[in-house]
């Protein structure tokens, strides 16, 4: 063994693995696999049925977006932006949006800043009833994924009539959004939410209501409240943890301050907290679109005038703009040199910590059944880990 | 064309192409105008006499074709439906002396001038004589005087106006 | 316990309706989905801005039969491969004419991968007829549609001098307007000496002052004056023209030339390239006759220009009023151009002073620039009243600085930019002299159809000037005791003429006499040819009253050339583009003879 593997070997208190021994089976799972949100691999050392060791292997989603975004003028980054993280592509363009503003010293009309919370909350609900569907499915609850992957569409139906497409909107730009909501929509929505409501209560009495679901989330998978900070836990995540860290309320952003909400906690910090935790936010959401779509203003430019975007230079500066995702903090660091190109970019998704360091700790121990619904529990979106 | 002498031989006259034969002398006699001017003029405007002298061929020859036609007074009355409107313009209401070296200006103004003579020699011949044959004729000779006139002015329009341009 | 029962409460599905959709794939997009493009091809221009934006090479301009380029129009169409394509539309927010959009259509399937790169509005599509599908929302577009104000003298303050009208954009304000372009390069072939417009702009945008005089030299040595009465066929052609206002490059232009001091530009110009030996001598000092020069002054020949008037500069300084481009502009770029060694001979008249003859003897080339200094004149019974005067004749004393009796009621004839000059320069000088203005212009146009620039019809009226439209003049009237008192014009009817051109009736029941002290002519110009003389006339060849010359300004002698308004009509944008192409043919034409077979003094 290596030097370094000698210190971890001492501080650590479980018994060292001989994989010459016969005892151990060495498993690889991913990167298609149960628990799948994303391609992403675990190689499992496997003791019996009890997993002894998980190493993550990510950069299978490594599209080299970061790189790609170097060499494309301001305005052309804005479009790819939101294939960074697939299932909830919003928050991209989002902090990409935002920090652009800063750095270029644009003021986004007041009608855009609602219009681009409610995408922001249209995008979390969506998030969360795909994990919802993923959480119960690695459990072989088939019958959750297909209520809320039908409602999922639904509101997916309600981007498209807004932005103009289903997944990828491409509708908030650095300067605004592009236009404001069409004739009738909050009739839709209204009814599209009441569908989401209906089938979560249904949710709520199949899944969380449920002796096995609880048989096998409670108490499983429990992060210390402790490890929050040093490894960077962020979202639900560490809310279920009993900390009440939302950067909406944290560190305020778009009209959040002027929205009613209260960030949801849980206590247990087990699987069961967080599913719960997520359970209770995507009612919050459902909530917070109701009182945007009451008060929003309805008049009113969408977008501020933006310089000639064909050879638009940004002054020298650096940014981070966060924002709270489904899956905790979302963030753009953004570097500009006065030149018509970003000088650097970089993406910080909340499973880059979730889904390698705090779920390699949380592995070990683990029954191997549960290894797919820890990852999901986690809430990991392997596209932003890696970009 | 002095108006004087022709307007009296073609009062005389009582027959259409005893008529358009006179005419076509008068004609005739424009075009070997121009002829005989046009190596008098700078090489920069000769280009106009000659055009000048070719639209005198041309008159000739419509004329004296015409005198040849056995259907002569049909086509007469057809032409004389639709008079030609004078556009009246100012600047040639009165003959210039060409001179030694007539400029292009000079030189339009002269066959603008010819024309209009002619043209209201013709009117007032028309005028002056009873319904018929005879009378359609004049207003024929009028009308192709007019249209000539007119194609002049353009011509002149061009050059004077508008710089040549 | 309700742990247990709970989850059962999911069979209460079983009597629920299905929601799969019966038949997905015939599923109509929403309004507003991103679906194929469209795009009307008549109202595209092919400025390629949607190729420009497009963050994955997925656009390529191509030609397209049947669409040939023209001024403001490419003749390319957009090509959009559906491989590279993301449909973020941004290609749609950027179009200059709002000719591309796209439908909400969605499905296309072939086993062809070469057919979905296709030229939308000319590959047929079944979307094309679409009513649905992404347009800019109301207001949003990448494009900025206005133009940077330009400040101008308030007409009060204007009448009461020659100040030149236009200030002229600071720092900040070119910045802004020269951040509007979009690149396309429209202007550049629009422009009749093909500046290289789109980089000049950008060299406004980078602060970059001595890259911008560089530019503007290569192709335009009167950039101090086009910069300022330039008419700008690249505005007319400008992308932004479509749905906004164009680009303000003849402003942009005089910016750069105002930011570089005079030695700066000598020093950008450079030195001239080493003698050759060549002598060629150039007859008139205007835009044509001095780009030539220095064309070839910078090539190394020794280029002397003889000017008949006392300064040089032709129509810019005799013709232009300086509030249009003051006279210390227009010797700024005539003094770049001297500081090649050109040897202007003011107050020499070639025909009086010098021979046609002796030029030929003692020259490799001489080049004709002698533009249309001639009045016209309707030649009114009575025109030879002193009075009665020439537009171009009074202009040029003004230019002279000549003083004369400034009427106290003047009449222009004409409606050109040359009447406007006159007018306006007259009104200026009777608010100077007498307090009031009095000027009455006659065309024989409608208005709408007047010939002179809609600013310059403006702006006359601004200071006081009065346009009396479709008036066409008869007689000058004069009193008894000699005195010139007005013109008498009657109305002109318009009609078609039997051919369907646009002809003109005066109707003199409609009789107008506009009093004057003053009858100004501005009614047509022409070239003052009487310096040849008769020999060289003959033996010369003409195009109607034009010397005739082949593509490249050569006339029908081998050692003669002509050039700019005397041959191409007035304008100083083409006089510039004219002297250019007669320089290069000159140089070409040394090129393949030599001195002895050139200049017939260095044959002995």
């Amino acid at each position: 063994m290596t030097a370094g593997a000698d210190v971890l070997a001492a501080t650590d208190p479980r018994p060292p693995i001989d994989l010459s021994s016969g005892k151990y089976l060495k498993l690889w799972q991913g990167p298609q696999h149960p628990g799948i949100t994303g391609n992403m691999s675990i190689e499992l050392t496997v003791c019996g049925d009890e997993v002894v060791e998980g190493k993550t292997h990510v950069g299978y989603l490594h599209r080299g977006f970061e790189k790609l975004m170097e060499r494309r003028t301001f305005i052309q980054v804005f479009p790819i932006v939101c294939r960074v993280c697939v299932p909830e592509p919003d928050f991209n363009e989002y902090c990409y949006a935002a920090a652009i503003e800063e750095l270029a010293g644009i003021e986004v009309p007041e009608r855009a800043r609602w219009i681009r919370t409610l995408i922001l909350e249209m995008g979390r609900i969506n998030s969360y009833l795909m994990y919802l569907g993923g959480q119960a499915g690695a459990f072989g609850l088939g019958v959750i994924g297909q209520w809320t992957t039908h409602v999922r569409d639904l509101m997916l139906d309600r981007f498209e009539e807004m932005t103009g497409a289903r997944i990828y909107h491409m509708f908030i730009l650095p300067g605004g959004v592009r236009d404001g909501l069409p004739d009738g929509f909050d009739r839709r929505m209204a009814e599209t939410l009441r569908e989401i409501e209906r089938t979560m209560a249904d949710v709520e009495n199949v899944m969380f209501h449920n002796a096995v679901f609880k048989k096998r989330t409670r108490g499983v998978g429990v992060i210390p409240v402790d490890l929050v900070d040093t490894y960077g836990i962020t979202g639900p995540n560490a809310r279920a943890a009993g900390l009440p860290n939302d950067v909406r309320k944290d560190h305020p952003y778009l009209v959040y301050p002027e929205l009613r909400f209260e960030p949801v906690i849980g206590h247990e910090s087990d699987m069961y907290a967080r599913a719960d935790v997520r359970r209770r936010d995507l009612l919050v959401s459902i909530d917070l679109i109701r009182q945007i779509l009451a008060r929003m203003p309805r008049s009113g430019p969408t977008m501020s005038r933006l310089p000639n975007v064909l050879h638009w230079k940004i002054p020298r500066g650096e940014t981070y703009v966060r924002g709270e995702c489904s899956r905790g903090e979302y963030g753009y660091y953004v570097v500009t040199d006065g030149s018509g190109y970003p000088r650097r970019i970089n993406v910080r998704g909340p499973s880059y910590t979730h889904a390698m360091a705090l779920l390699e700790h949380l592995i070990p121990g683990t029954n191997i059944s549960d290894v797919a619904a820890l990852m999901v529990s986690l809430h990991t979106y392997p596209p932003e880990i890696e970009r | 064309m002095p108006e004087g002498r022709g307007h009296t031989r073609l009062k005389s006259l009582t027959n259409l192409r005893d008529v358009l034969s006179v005419a076509t002398e008068f004609e005739r006699t424009a075009r070997d105008f121009y002829r005989d001017l046009a190596p008098k003029v700078t090489k920069n405007i000769r280009y106009l006499v000659e055009e000048l002298a070719a639209e005198e061929q041309q008159h000739l020859d419509l004329f004296s074709g015409l005198a040849e036609r056995a259907d002569v007074e049909a086509v007469l009355q057809t032409e004389i439906e639709r008079p030609i409107d004078d556009q009246k313009f100012f600047d040639f209401a009165h003959l210039p002396d060409l001179g030694e070296r007539p400029d292009d200006q000079a030189v339009l103004q002269y066959a603008l001038a010819r024309e209009h003579a002619a043209m209201v020699q013709y009117e007032a011949l028309a005028e002056a004589t009873p319904p018929g044959t005879l009378r359609d004729t004049f207003r024929f000779l009028a009308n192709e005087e007019t249209k000539h006139k007119n194609e002049l002015e353009v011509i002149y329009d061009r050059i004077v106006h508008s710089g040549g341009v | 316990m309700r742990d247990v029962l709970s989850p059962f409460l999911a069979w209460k599905n079983l009597f629920r309706e299905p929601v799969s959709i019966a038949d997905p794939l015939n599923r109509e997009a929403a309004p507003r989905y991103r679906g194929f493009h469209k795009n009307d091809v008549s109202k595209c221009i092919g400025c390629g801005t949607c190729e420009t934006i497009c963050q994955n090479g997925a656009i390529d301009m191509v030609p397209v039969a049947g669409f040939e380029p023209k001024d403001g129009d490419s003749g390319l169409r957009p090509r959009i491969d559906y491989g590279r394509c993301c449909w973020c539309a941004l290609c749609v927010d950027v179009c200059t004419t709002g000719s591309l959009t796209m439908s909400n259509a969605y499905k296309w399937i072939d086993a062809d991968p070469d057919a979905f790169r296709f030229v939308p509005g000319v590959d047929a599509k079944s979307w094309d007829e679409a009513e649905d599908g992404y347009r800019r929302a109301d207001g949003h577009h990448l494009t900025i549609r206005e133009r940077v104000p330009m400040q101008e003298l308030a007409p009060e303050v204007r009448v009461g001098g020659f100040d030149e009208i236009v200030a002229g954009y600071d720092v900040a304000l070119a910045k802004l307007e020269a951040d509007r372009c979009v690149s396309c390069g429209l202007c550049i072939a629009a422009c009749p000496t093909h500046m290289s417009i789109p980089q000049y702009i950008e060299a406004v945008r980078d602060g970059d002052y001595r890259r911008g005089v560089r530019l503007l030299y290569e192709t335009n040595p009167f950039s101090n004056t086009c910069g300022r009465v330039c008419t700008h066929v690249c505005e007319t052609a400008c992308a932004l023209r479509n749905e906004g206002d164009p680009i303000a490059i003849r402003w942009l232009k005089r910016h750069i030339m105002d930011q570089v001091s005079q030695d700066e530009v000598r020093e950008i110009i450079g030195a001239p390239a080493p003698a050759t030996g060549r002598k060629i001598a150039i007859v008139g000092a205007g835009p044509a006759g001095l780009t030539a020069a220095f064309d070839l002054a910078k090539a190394g020949h020794a280029v002397t220009v003889f000017e008949a008037a006392e300064k040089p500069g032709g129509m810019l300084r005799y013709g232009i009023p300086e509030y249009r481009l003051p006279y210390d502009m227009l010797d700024r770029d005539i003094d770049a151009i001297t500081s090649l060694g050109v040897e202007i001979r003011s107050d020499c008249r070639v025909g009086r002073d010098v021979a046609m003859a002796e030029l030929h003897e003692g020259h490799d080339a001489v080049v004709l620039a002698i533009g249309l200094h001639v009045g016209r004149s309707l030649r009114m019974p009575g025109s030879e009243h002193p009075q009665v005067r020439k537009a171009v004749d009074l202009l040029r004393s003004i230019g002279e600085g000549m003083s004369f009796d400034v009427p106290r009621t003047a009449v222009v004839i004409g409606g050109g930019n040359v009447a406007m000059d006159i007018a306006r320069s007259l009104a200026r000088l009777q608010k100077l002299t007498h307090g009031e203005v009095k000027v009455t212009v006659t065309t024989r146009k409608e208005p709408g159809h007047i010939v002179a620039d809609p600013e310059e019809v403006r702006e006359c009226g601004e200071e006081g000037v009065v346009i009396a439209y479709a008036r066409g003049p008869q007689r000058l009237v004069i009193e008894e005791d000699g005195r010139l008192t007005g013109l008498l014009t009657w109305r002109i009817v318009p009609k078609i003429d039997d051919k369907g051109r646009s002809a003109t009736i005066c109707d003199e029941g409609d009789a107008v006499v506009h009093p004057a002290d003053m009858v100004v002519e501005a009614t047509g110009q022409a070239a003052d040819v009487g310096l040849l003389g008769e020999a060289l006339t003959e033996e010369l060849a003409w195009n109607r009253d034009r010397l005739a010359v082949d593509a490249d300004g050569r006339t029908s002698l081998p050692w003669l050339w002509a050039v700019g308004d005397c041959i191409n009509g007035p304008d100083v944008v083409h006089a510039v583009a004219d002297g250019h192409r007669t320089a290069a043919a000159i140089e070409r034409a040394f090129a393949e003879t030599s001195i002895e077979r050139t200049r017939p003094d260095a044959r002995r």
